[in-house]
Formats: C-alpha cells, structure tokens, sequence
C-alpha cells in the first residue's frame, strides 16, 4: 500500500465533513445544526446531543480524543471547560448549555466567542440527578476580554 | 474546516516525508535505539543521562519534536540485560528539574525501585544516582521517570528494558515496538496543557500522534514463513490499545514479560493499557507482495491503522509454520497460597460520572480545589506520592495476598504493583482462562478484578493507576511489606 492510500484511508475513518458546511433548507423550522465533539468514552454527552435533538437542533455527534485542544483553540479557558464542546453557527457552546440559552445567544449575536457551563453540573440537560442552584452560563472571547456571565439558569 | 481531526491532519500533513523516509532505508518501525550496555567483570553496566534533544518522530520534513529522552534518543536506548546477571545503571540528571528512573516490572530491592521520597532521594539537577539490581526474571520490562512523571514520561522519558532468557525461544527475528502517544501540535511540537482538569477527571491525556520506536511508522518489511517475537510495549501515557493483525493469528505467550499460558487474545484483539506489554509470536502467514494492516480499534469510531505489515516478494522461508514450541520458560516467581492468602479490597473511585462527591461528580469535580480527582478506598494520594501517608495496609514478609479491585468509576485503570508480579485470579468473578502473570492489570469500568502474588519483597512499594492523569490525581497508594 502506498502511502498516500495509507493516508487517504485514514482520512476517510477521521474526518468527514462538518454538519456546518452542507448545504442547509433556509426554513425557519430547519433544524439547527451542531457539531459536538466529545470524549469517546463519556455517556452524558449523548445524553445532551439527544436534548439538542429534540429541542430543535440536529446534532452530529464526533468522538475525539482531542478536546482539550479543540476547546482550548475555540477560546474557552481551562478553568471553565465544560465536558463536551459544540459548535453551532459561528459559535462555541461548551458543556451542558440549555437550549434557551442558546437561542438567546443566536438572537443577540453578541461579538463573542462563545458560551460555556463549566464542568458536568448534575441537573442539567443530559445530566442525572437535581439542580443544585442556579447555574452561570459564562461568555467568552478570543481577545483577552475576560470571560463574563452571560446567563443564569 | 478548522476543526478537523489533529490526528488525520498529521497523517496528511507528514505524507510528503514517507518518501524520503523509505529512501533512507527507516520505513520500517523494527528497530528501537540498541542501548549501551556494556560487559562488566561482572554483569553489565549502562549511563543514562535524561536531558532534553529534538528528534525527527513525524518525518523527515517535518520539523523536529522537542522531546526529554534518555542519551539523546527517543524512546531511551533498548537495555538488553541477562537473567541472573548483576546489572548496574548510573543515572546523571541533565533536565533542569530532578528526577528517578523507576524499572518498570523488575523485582528488584526496595531501595533501587525509583520511587522519589518513598525509595530514594530525588535526583536533582547535575547530580546522579547509582541503580544496581539483578533481575530474577527473564522477559519484557521497560524503565520511565518516577518523578513529575505525567509530564516527564508524557515528554519522552521512557526506554525498553529486555532481560533474555539463558535458552531464548526460536524466532526468525525478535522485534521491540515501544509504543508511544503524544499530542502534538501542527508544528510537530507537544502540546501544553498536561494536567487538563476535565481530562484527568476522563480518560487522560489521549494525544493524536501514535509512534513505534520513536516514529510516526508506516510499514514494517516481513518475508512469508518467517517466525517472529513481537515484544510490544505500551509506553503511552494514556492511551489505551487494542490491536488487530489482520490476516494473521498472533499468540500471546507473555504478558508484562512473565510467561502465560500461549494463547491467541480473545476476538483477536491485543489489549494493552499504559504500562503493560504483551510478548506475542508472529507466524507470518500472509501472501508475498501483500500488505496487511495493523489497526488499533479500541475507541471505536476513532480506530486508525497503526502500521502495516508488508511482505516482500520472496518465497515463503519455509513450506509450514515453526513448530517449534510457543511456552516460555517459567520465571521464579514464588506462587500464591490461595488458601492462607489475607484478601484486600481495593476500591477505585472517583473521576467523570463516578458519583464520588454525589450528583454525578457535578460541580464536585470543579470544587474539589484539591487536585484529587480518584481516590483509592477514600483516600487521595496525588502528585509524585506522600510518604507520610499511611500504607492501604501492611503485610507479613512471605505472605500470599490477594487484591480484590472494585472499580467503582466509569473509566479503565491498569493498575500496577511495584516490585511484585502478581497472578491474575479472577474478573467478574470468572476465573481467567489462562494462567496469567502481570505487574500491571487492565480493570474495566465497574469490574471486579482478583489478583495474588506472594508479598516476599520487603519495603514500602507504590501501587497505582498507570494512566498518568489518573495517578497524579489520586489514584495512588502504597502497601508495606515486613
């Protein structure tokens, strides 16, 4: 096997192309796409894809080993990572976001990186058990602006 | 497309060297760096100097990878030492940070075991440390940093540790792959960001560029008939394995260099977590002027093609296969007395989804400020370990032992014993097929796993989990030995 065919195969099992660049039907009932990558391993990502999914978005879902990388280059500090990130529109939305904090988000298109919930807070879409408290959905950017609240569930 | 896979955008991104690569004669991953080990008037000797150097793993085009080695090269030099020969190892640290070099597996005194503040004084910088012990076991071993080891085994400081059998089996040819994982960044340099929070609390650090011998590798050149010893080593930090030949039968015969019963793996598949090594046989089989991949399938959709095996056109070396015998001589490892063993539970706990501090690990993870992600039976020993910390329990000299792993996370944990090799007894409490040694086992998420070993080896010794992450965040205890 050459290789270049070594490669392409590889290429083939490890990327395909994102949800975000196929053509899209402009309906305002089109669902929302996503693309989530999260660790192979961990269940409550699937979880809050399925959430995504029946709250208007279409989620395609991606196994990564690399997400501390993903989510460090989309603009997330460390000490705010959430478990799994998403990119929606021109958008991050790391960990387990409501929805309605999303739409939020998609309506105001404030100039943003992203959004993120920090850690796996039980309670939250995806996640067993209650809510502890209200929870802070933190806004974050790329230009050294630091991150601020952007919502309180 | 920002966001394709790092993994895939190596691959593509590292083609363009393959070609000068297999014109310089290194396509095959065969050959690790043959180490410096010289004859003595008695036994053998070796220097190890661990420093920093840059080393070419992803291609020749590619900009070298700023790694810590031993001697300069990447993995360490392969150390071939002889059963019952005194071997002596002088360690001058050349990092700018002090260091140990624990030998992975050897049953070896207590104080060379490597183990900063519990066996040894750390080596500081510009000093050195005079290792001497003589190995009671043939096999497979391996030696790695014992200090800061999460970083310091994550940047290269790792090396096989091969100790030959007085009569070695017939083969063809005796093979070492060290495996090894590193996160890489597009400009071949190793991504920062080691003690990542939400990944110590996961699977660990799982980086994107898997080598063998210190190489991104494409193909290793076989010739049909021949017979091969394929000592693999799983010198990754994190990465689990579970590696498929296809077209080909490959048969265990030792696991964590000690001896099994010779069996093929079930599903064929090769399961290797951090730390363990598996010593198969290799019948090539296949067709002359073929290839055949080797593909490491264990997270699933992420599986990759990790080399292939490429036969040259030549005529089978021999009409059938060796049939010589497969089984290795035993090692002396004394066997456990099951009946008068003392059992231990050892509880593994923590992590994502574990439910450690309730509510599904929740903010709990976040707020637990301490570090500890992983506990051992509640306890949190985290970092390079805490001699002042209790030992999980003490143990009469010469007493069988049995360690009864619960693991109560979500997550997988090969779990290494030091100066001990231990009989694997039982999962789920299913007696094991074969008769199985190790010093370090494989415990899935939720498992039972038995082990037993007969604590004959006097000292306070480490047991922990070898996915670095998890050891540092506090999945680490010691056992004391009297």
């Amino acid at each position: 096997m050459t290789r270049r065919k070594f490669a392409a195969l590889l290429m083939v099992t490890a990327t395909t192309i994102p949800a975000i660049l196929r053509p899209l039907e402009l309906r305002a009932a089109a669902p929302i796409p996503v693309t989530l990558y999260k660790n192979p391993s961990c269940t409550c990502c699937e979880g809050y894809a399925q959430y995504l999914d029946q709250n208007g978005f279409k989620v395609d879902v991606k196994p990564t080993n690399d997400l501390a990388e993903i989510s460090r280059k989309a603009g997330i500090p460390e000490d705010l990572q959430g478990c799994h990130t998403s990119f929606i529109g021109d958008y991050v939305v790391d960990g387990h976001v409501p929805v309605r904090t999303i739409r939020k988000l998609l309506d105001e298109k404030p100039a943003i990186a992203g959004i993120t919930l920090p850690g796996m807070p039980a309670g939250t879409p995806g996640m067993p058990g209650e809510k502890a408290g209200p929870l802070t959905i933190y806004a974050v950017s790329r230009d050294g602006t630091p991150p601020r609240v952007f919502d309180v569930d | 497309m920002p966001f394709t896979s790092v993994l895939a955008l190596h691959r593509r991104g590292f083609l363009q060297s393959g070609a000068a690569c297999a014109l310089a004669g290194l396509s095959g991953p065969a050959f690790a760096a043959v180490g410096n080990v010289t004859p003595q008037s008695e036994g053998f000797a070796a220097r190890l100097r661990p420093g920093s150097a840059r080393v070419r793993m992803v291609g020749d085009e590619a900009p070298a990878t700023a790694v810590w080695t031993y001697n300069g090269v990447e993995p360490g030099p392969a150390l071939r030492l002889r059963q019952g020969a005194p071997f002596r190892a002088g360690v001058e640290n050349g990092l700018t940070e002090a260091t140990t070099v624990h030998w992975h597996g050897i049953r070896l005194p207590n104080a060379m075991d490597g183990v900063p503040g519990l066996t040894q004084p750390t080596i500081l910088p510009g000093r050195g440390f005079e290792y001497a012990f003589t190995p009671p076991d043939a096999g497979t071993f391996w030696y790695h940093s014992h200090e800061n080891s999460l970083v310091q085994m994550g940047r290269g400081l790792v090396g096989a540790l091969i100790v030959e059998e007085r009569e070695p089996p017939a083969v063809d040819r005796d093979l070492l792959w060290v495996i090894q994982d590193w996160r890489l960044a597009r400009n071949a340099q190793i991504a920062p960001g080691f003690n990542n929070r939400m990944e110590a609390a996961m699977d660990g650090r799982v980086g994107n560029t898997v080598t063998i011998n210190g190489r991104l590798p494409e193909t290793l050149q076989v010739r049909a008939g021949e017979r091969v010893r394929l000592r693999l080593l799983n010198a990754a930090i994190a990465r689990i394995m579970a590696l498929r030949f296809e077209g080909h039968r490959p048969v265990i015969v030792a696991v964590d260099g000690q001896p099994c019963d010779p069996h093929e793996p079930a599903d064929g598949r090769i399961l290797l977590g951090p730390a363990m090594r598996a010593d198969v046989m290799l019948d090539m089989q296949g067709e002359p002027g073929h290839a055949y991949r080797v593909v490491d399938d264990f997270y699933g959709r992420l599986a990759y093609t990790l080399v292939s095996l490429s036969y040259n056109a030549s005529a089978p070396l021999r009409p059938h296969p060796v049939d010589a015998p497969l089984r290795l001589p035993r090692n002396p490892v004394p066997r456990p007395d099951l009946a008068s063993a003392v059992l231990h539970e050892v509880r593994l706990q923590g992590g994502m989804m574990g439910g450690m501090s309730g509510g599904g690990m929740g903010g709990g993870m976040m707020g637990m400020g301490s570090g500890a992600a992983w506990a051992i039976n509640g306890q949190s020993m985290t970092g390079d370990g805490n001699p002042d910390m209790p030992p999980l329990f003490r143990i009469d000299r010469g007493r069988s032992c049995v360690l009864d792993f619960r693991n109560e996370t979500a997550w997988w944990h090969p779990m290494h014993l030091h100066g001990h090799s231990f009989n694997v007894l039982s999962r789920d409490s299913v007696p094991v097929p074969h008769d199985e040694w190790g010093d370090t086992v494989l415990v899935r998420p939720r498992e039972r796993v038995r082990v037993a070993f007969v604590a004959d080896n006097p000292g306070d010794w480490m047991l922990h989990c070898h996915v670095m992450n998890h050891q540092v965040g506090g999945l680490m205890t010691t056992i004391r030995v009297t």
